[in-house]
């Protein structure tokens, strides 16, 4: 049974052919998915423009987007890359813990609370870039804001850090 | 044959009665109880539902952020390979060859796999 050898045939599948020289090229994101998810608000706080222009030229060009829209979608991607790059220059450390509990943790954003307040201090006090969630209902705290989170798996110590709000002087 | 007569004084008492405890709690402090009970247990559930609503619409949001990036690079790739198979028809057959009859890109359902790639 098991005297043949596996044989993969993946790597012949794939079409190397680079894209043509009248189509500029772009560096891609790079990212998996954990980084991706955790740095995602602040993508979205700051490429916000570039991802709305992109979606409506899609919308604009329904069939023929992916051709008439890859100077919005190069710009998308270099957007997405710079805000990646300027956390991984200024926040390194935070961003990795939360990615890593993100990926520990089945990308489950309640489970790491801690960890995101504390990358959300730091990006918001080097980028300027804030984590908002659109269309919550107003009488209530912001979800990621809240100290308790029922579903969490363990009980939180730390505080959520609230942008613009005086901090308690706090260690770590 | 004399007939069969009851015993001497009469039988003893049926006992229909039982003799269980009265419950503590009145009927009405009871449906109380339950009902605070069940306040609580709904008080509950509604501020999980509420809490997992959250939960999703900051998942939904997150993948919003995402996805004009992802669907930017999947495009590229695919005019890439829409491309490369437009040049390598046009060097097999000498001319570019309209399969369907609109011009919308239709993504192909197979992939060439060229023996010799750049």
């Amino acid at each position: 049974m098991a005297a043949r050898k596996p044989t993969f045939n993946q790597h012949v599948l794939i079409d190397t052919t680079p894209l043509p020289d009248s189509i500029p090229k772009v560096k891609e994101l790079g990212a998996t998915s954990a980084p991706l998810m955790s740095a995602s608000f602040f993508i979205g706080a700051r490429c916000k423009d570039y991802n709305d222009d992109f979606m409506q030229c899609k919308t604009e060009n329904p069939g023929k987007g992916e051709f008439e829209c890859l100077k919005e979608g190069r710009r998308v991607t270099r957007c997405a890359r710079s805000v990646i790059d300027d956390i991984n220059k200024s926040c390194l450390e935070q961003f990795r813990t939360h990615w890593n509990c993100l990926e520990m943790q089945n990308h489950q954003l309640w489970q790491c609370r801690p960890a995101e307040w504390k990358l959300n201090k730091c990006v918001f006090e080097n980028l300027g870039l804030e984590k908002t969630i659109p269309d919550q209902p107003k009488n209530s705290t912001p979800v990621h804001l809240r100290p308790r989170q029922i579903y969490a798996n363990r009980m939180i110590i730390d505080k959520p850090y609230i942008p613009g709000e005086k901090q308690p002087a706090s260690s770590s | 044959m004399p007939q069969d007569m009851p015993p001497k004084g009469g039988y003893d008492a049926v006992q229909y009665k039982r003799n269980l405890p009265a419950s503590p709690f009145r009927p009405r402090t009871l449906l109380l109880g339950m009902g605070l009970i069940m306040t609580y247990g709904w008080y509950k559930l509604i501020k999980g539902i509420r809490e997992q609503n959250e939960y999703a619409r900051e998942k939904m949001w997150s993948r919003i952020h995402l996805i004009p990036a992802l669907q930017a690079e999947e495009d590229r790739d695919l005019v890439r390979r829409h491309l490369a198979d437009q040049a390598r028809e046009k060097e097999l057959l000498g001319e570019n060859i309209k399969v369907y009859n609109s011009d919308r890109y239709v993504r192909p359902t197979f992939a060439a796999t060229p023996s010799v790639t750049k």
